[in-house]
């Protein structure tokens, strides 16, 4: 029972990713900011799968869409799946003090990385001189990662549950 | 016998996944390293990605498309009225211009003839259609379903009826992907048509205009001069119509380019004759 109740909710973060990460790299001439609404939806996602669901396929997950993102965002692989590893790894160095927080403490958490990993992928676009951002982008981000965090973790731990 | 057997278990599968995140980084910094240049591994991901992976996100974003397709023809059906009353006073207009352009034709026909001039044409190598856009945050760039089984190669220009639209930078058997004109990092050599002032362009980086990044013998254009490609770099062909400079700075201009970005459906690959 558990086993299979493990696995759905697997499956429902891996259709969350993938319907996110498809939305996130299409253009929709009508609503303009839904691919990145999508976009930071995606690496919500991709944070709180990391959080609470670490296994050893996350690996995987987190090579492919990086690899992934890279190719259809910027045509060139870098920046994504540097963030991508640079947040595993400081993942597995503090896991053991993740584990002593508290659930509101871990959900403050996981919206200060989303922020650190969206604004760490735009300097590393501009370190690769892939991208220019600008202050607009930056703003965008905030705002819209503050907007869509709280209902995201609530439909998060209803998947969980 | 027991506890002794799970230790050994736990600690070989502690092993293996400590191999497998070595892997992995070692793979992916492999990746980063030598994605700017040509190897094998690095084109066989990215035609993976464009021709397999692409049209699974098109099929999941579907319903998203449908919505955006109804919004569009909603707001087209809003302005149905105003549109009609614009177009049978274009009417009238064009057909005064369609006799004057009759008898123009004929005599440049007449003159060139007697000019015994030749015509810089473009070869057509494919019309095709857009399969999906990839312009966002980062880049702007569009699929369209014609590849390398067309002939299409990379560094080929596509224009619409407006004029150039972008150049092809990756090409799959049935795809390719086409640069925008606006990304910041595409470059132009372009030419103003009254004055021949030559200068290279770029994007802006606001998905609107063109920013000038380099101009020859520090020559400024004119407001509201038109733009063509100057064919000194022979990437792009002689002539192809870009935009209007509609902003003039100290030491940039900025170009207002005549393709509507947001509204391309077919393009036409072309490269000179």
């Amino acid at each position: 029972m558990e086993i299979s109740k493990f696995f759905k909710s697997n499956l429902i973060f891996n259709s969350l990713l993938l319907i996110s990460f498809s939305i996130s790299v299409n253009n929709f001439n009508s609503f303009p900011n839904i691919n990145i609404i999508f976009y930071i939806f995606f690496h919500l996602s991709l944070i709180y799968f990391l959080f609470y669901h670490y296994n050893y396929s996350i690996y995987f997950i987190f090579l492919t869409y990086g690899i992934l993102l890279d190719i259809f965002l910027l045509n060139e692989i870098g920046t994504h799946l540097l963030t991508y590893i640079i947040l595993i790894l400081t993942y597995i160095l503090t896991k053991k003090n993740l584990f002593q927080l508290s659930s509101n403490q871990i959900s403050l958490t996981i919206f200060f990385t989303l922020l650190f990993v969206l604004l760490f992928e735009l300097l590393i676009s501009y370190y690769l001189d892939i991208f220019q951002p600008n202050l607009s982008i930056v703003i965008k981000f905030i705002i819209i990662s503050a907007i869509i965090f709280i209902p995201s973790i609530f439909l998060f731990n209803r998947i969980d549950r | 016998m027991a506890p002794k057997f799970q230790v050994k278990a736990l600690t070989t599968i502690k092993i293996l996944k400590n191999i497998s995140l070595i892997s992995i980084i070692i793979f992916s910094f492999l990746l980063i390293f030598f994605t700017k240049s040509d190897y094998f591994i690095i084109n066989s991901i990215k035609n993976i990605s464009t021709g397999v992976i692409n049209p699974i996100t098109k099929i999941i974003s579907s319903p998203f498309y449908a919505i955006s397709n109804i919004n569009i023809e909603f707001k087209k059906y809003q302005n149905l009225k105003f549109e009609n009353k614009i177009l049978q006073e274009e009417i009238i207009r064009l057909k005064k211009w369609q006799t004057l352009a009759i008898q123009n034709s004929r005599e440049n026909k007449v003159l060139k003839k007697l000019l015994n001039a030749t015509d810089n044409n473009l070869k057509l190598i494919k019309t095709a259609s857009l399969i999906n856009r990839n312009d966002t945050i980062y880049s702007r760039l569009i699929n369209i379903n014609a590849g390398h089984n067309e002939n299409i190669r990379e560094n080929m220009s596509a224009i619409n009826e407006r004029g150039l639209v972008g150049k092809i930078i990756e090409t799959t058997s049935n795809q390719s992907r086409i640069l925008l004109l606006t990304d910041p990092n595409f470059s132009i050599s372009i030419k103003t048509v009254s004055d021949d002032v030559f200068s290279l362009v770029s994007g802006a980086g606001d998905n609107r205009h063109l920013v000038s990044t380099f101009m020859k013998e520090n020559k400024m254009p004119r407001l509201g001069d038109i733009v063509v490609t100057s064919g000194t770099a022979q990437v792009f062909p002689v002539d192809l119509l870009i935009g209007k400079i509609n902003k003039i700075d100290k030491d940039r201009f900025y170009i207002l380019p005549f393709v509507d970005f947001n509204n391309i459906d077919y393009v036409q690959i072309v490269t000179s004759e």
